[in-house]
């Protein structure tokens, strides 16, 4: 009997964490459809050539990877942003759409805090820009999390651009832009400065690439980036931010927000604005999404979007561990 | 609560010394005891005491919030965690080490290199374009040289004595180790009243 078992990284769920996943399910659903989202479901195995051709991409060693009939490479679908924003641009005639999804995505490297099969359920917004609509996105990511019971969490938002900007005239290489990027999304200061050194950046950027593993927080560290850069891509991705800030505290969601520009995600599809959904006793993000408005053109028509997804078991998980804490 | 994933053993003894200096009720540390976690006085923090190599899994998970552990064994965990501070003791150096006559070997194909760091090996030989047989031992890996289990060795070097009692000598110093501060990314953002200010206050005690 010993082989009647499941490959690592995943699992069955049984009635009783079945039924707590459905409440979950229903009243996200609910939300999605308050708010004006229209349900999708898209195909669960694609073309790996469909997803090779998109720049930034998933990695190929994220993929599970079959043979087709005729031969073609196919992939169990790695990710909904990617399917949706293929839909959207070939398949939709508006130059709106606000889609929703309740789907598994698949990684084939997962290992560690994170499973090889995902169950997602998230909102893809299309043709829509600005610091307002990516407050709304926000602001929306926000009234979810809360609708699913939480209360200990934050959405901790961050910009590519800022990072991007940097770069600019910073004189690294592409590869060593990458080997640093890696540091800095570990916050490792050591090895920041190091690379910096032996690569060679110029004085200035290496400053500012320097503050980065420390420029998180409240509001007020858009205030201190300012003063690091005289970059123009990098200082309106820190006035976008406070755009987006404003608008949130209009909406009187502020205390849920907090920002770290060192949140620089290898190779992503995200254009602007970015952000993670954080709660207490997960040890993992339970939602995640930004901006990606150059993804859509790849698929053929230009369309701004924003969205994000969130993920159901670590949502379950965040669940108990407020019952847990008492609160 | 902030819980701390600490390494069982010598590191354990030198964050107990740091953690005092701070303010924080670490005596207990200090404590003969077989207990796996122990909680402060005033019940601000929890330690638990693990085997080095699992400290940045207990981080990773988010079981424990922040912990202390080497950059060596970091380096072989790759896990997805904040690196926030370099405590600058327990230092040594992970290193390349044999026979002298090996030094132009290094470079040969099919070098047979002996390890615990299996996973630091592969990316440090793969990153350079060489092809290498790695031997997975999880102890006195001097003796692999020794014995002609391997051409060579990838480990961490302290005072060297044990290398020289047999006979090897330093080939390649690769990476500078140390004792680090690791935190979970998510207890980072939402126990960062309690962190941020733990750190600010480490910082004054690192030499």
């Amino acid at each position: 009997m010993s082989y009647f078992k499941l490959p690592s990284g995943l699992r069955d769920i049984l009635p009783q964490e079945s039924a707590r996943l459905d409440r979950t399910e229903e009243i996200l659903r609910k939300k999605f459809k308050e708010a004006g989202f229209l349900s999708v479901r898209t195909a669960g195995i694609e073309y790996y050539d469909t997803l090779a051709c998109i720049k930034s991409s998933v990695p190929q060693t994220k993929m599970f990877k079959m043979t087709d009939k005729d031969g073609n490479l196919i992939v169990l679908r790695p990710d909904m942003t990617l399917a949706c924003a293929r839909i959207a641009a070939t398949k939709l005639r508006e130059d709106s759409a606000k889609l929703c999804y309740f789907s598994n995505i698949y990684d084939f490297s997962a290992s560690g805090n994170s499973d090889r099969e995902v169950m997602q359920a998230g909102v893809e917004v299309f043709g829509e820009d600005g610091a307002e609509s990516d407050a709304d996105a926000v602001a929306f990511a926000i009234d979810c999390l809360k609708a699913v019971g939480l209360k200990n969490f934050i959405v901790d938002i961050g910009h590519v651009g800022f990072y991007k900007g940097l770069l600019e005239g910073s004189g690294l290489s592409e590869e060593a832009a990458e080997e640093i990027r890696g540091y800095i999304n570990a916050k490792d200061a050591v090895n920041t400065e190091i690379a910096l050194r032996s690569f060679g950046a110029n004085g200035k950027a290496q400053a500012a690439i320097l503050a980065l593993p420390s420029l998180f927080g409240g509001v007020q560290i858009l205030k201190d980036a300012e003063s690091l850069t005289d970059n123009a891509g990098a200082l309106n991705a820190l006035r976008h931010l406070q755009k987006v800030y404003a608008c949130l505290q209009k909406k009187g969601v502020e205390k849920y927000v907090s920002f770290d520009l060192g949140t620089v995600k290898s190779l992503s599809y995200y254009s602007g604005m970015v952000f993670t959904g954080l709660a207490e006793g997960v040890g993992a993000a339970v939602l995640s999404g930004g901006r990606y408005n150059d993804l859509c053109a790849q698929f053929g028509r230009d369309l701004s979007a924003v969205g994000f997804a969130i993920g159901l078991m670590r949502v379950l998980r965040a669940q108990e561990a407020e019952v847990k804490s008492g609160c | 609560m902030l819980n701390v994933a600490l390494a069982k053993g010598r590191l354990a003894d030198s964050c107990a010394d740091i953690f005092i200096k701070c303010g924080i009720q670490a005596q207990i540390l200090k404590e003969e005891t077989r207990k796996l976690v122990l909680e402060t006085p005033d019940k601000k923090f929890k330690f638990f005491f693990v085997k080095p190599s699992d400290v940045p899994t207990y981080v990773e998970y988010g079981i424990a919030d922040i912990g202390i552990v080497g950059k060596d064994t970091l380096l072989e965990a790759g896990a997805d965690l904040y690196e926030m501070l370099d405590l600058k003791f327990e230092k040594c150096k992970l290193c390349i080490a044999g026979f002298p006559e090996k030094k132009e070997m290094l470079t040969a194909p099919h070098l047979r290199v002996a390890t615990k760091y299996v996973n630091t090996a592969k990316k440090l030989f793969f990153s350079r374009g060489e092809d290498v047989e790695i031997i997975k031992l999880n102890g006195s890996i001097e003796l692999a040289p020794l014995t002609g289990l391997s051409d060579v060795i990838f480990d961490i070097v302290q005072s060297g004595g044990t290398l020289r009692a047999n006979g090897l000598v330093v080939l390649e110093e690769v990476f500078d180790i140390s004792a680090r501060l690791v935190a979970n990314k998510v207890s980072l953002k939402t126990k960062a009243a309690e962190i941020l200010p733990l750190i600010a206050e480490m910082k004054k005690y690192i030499g």
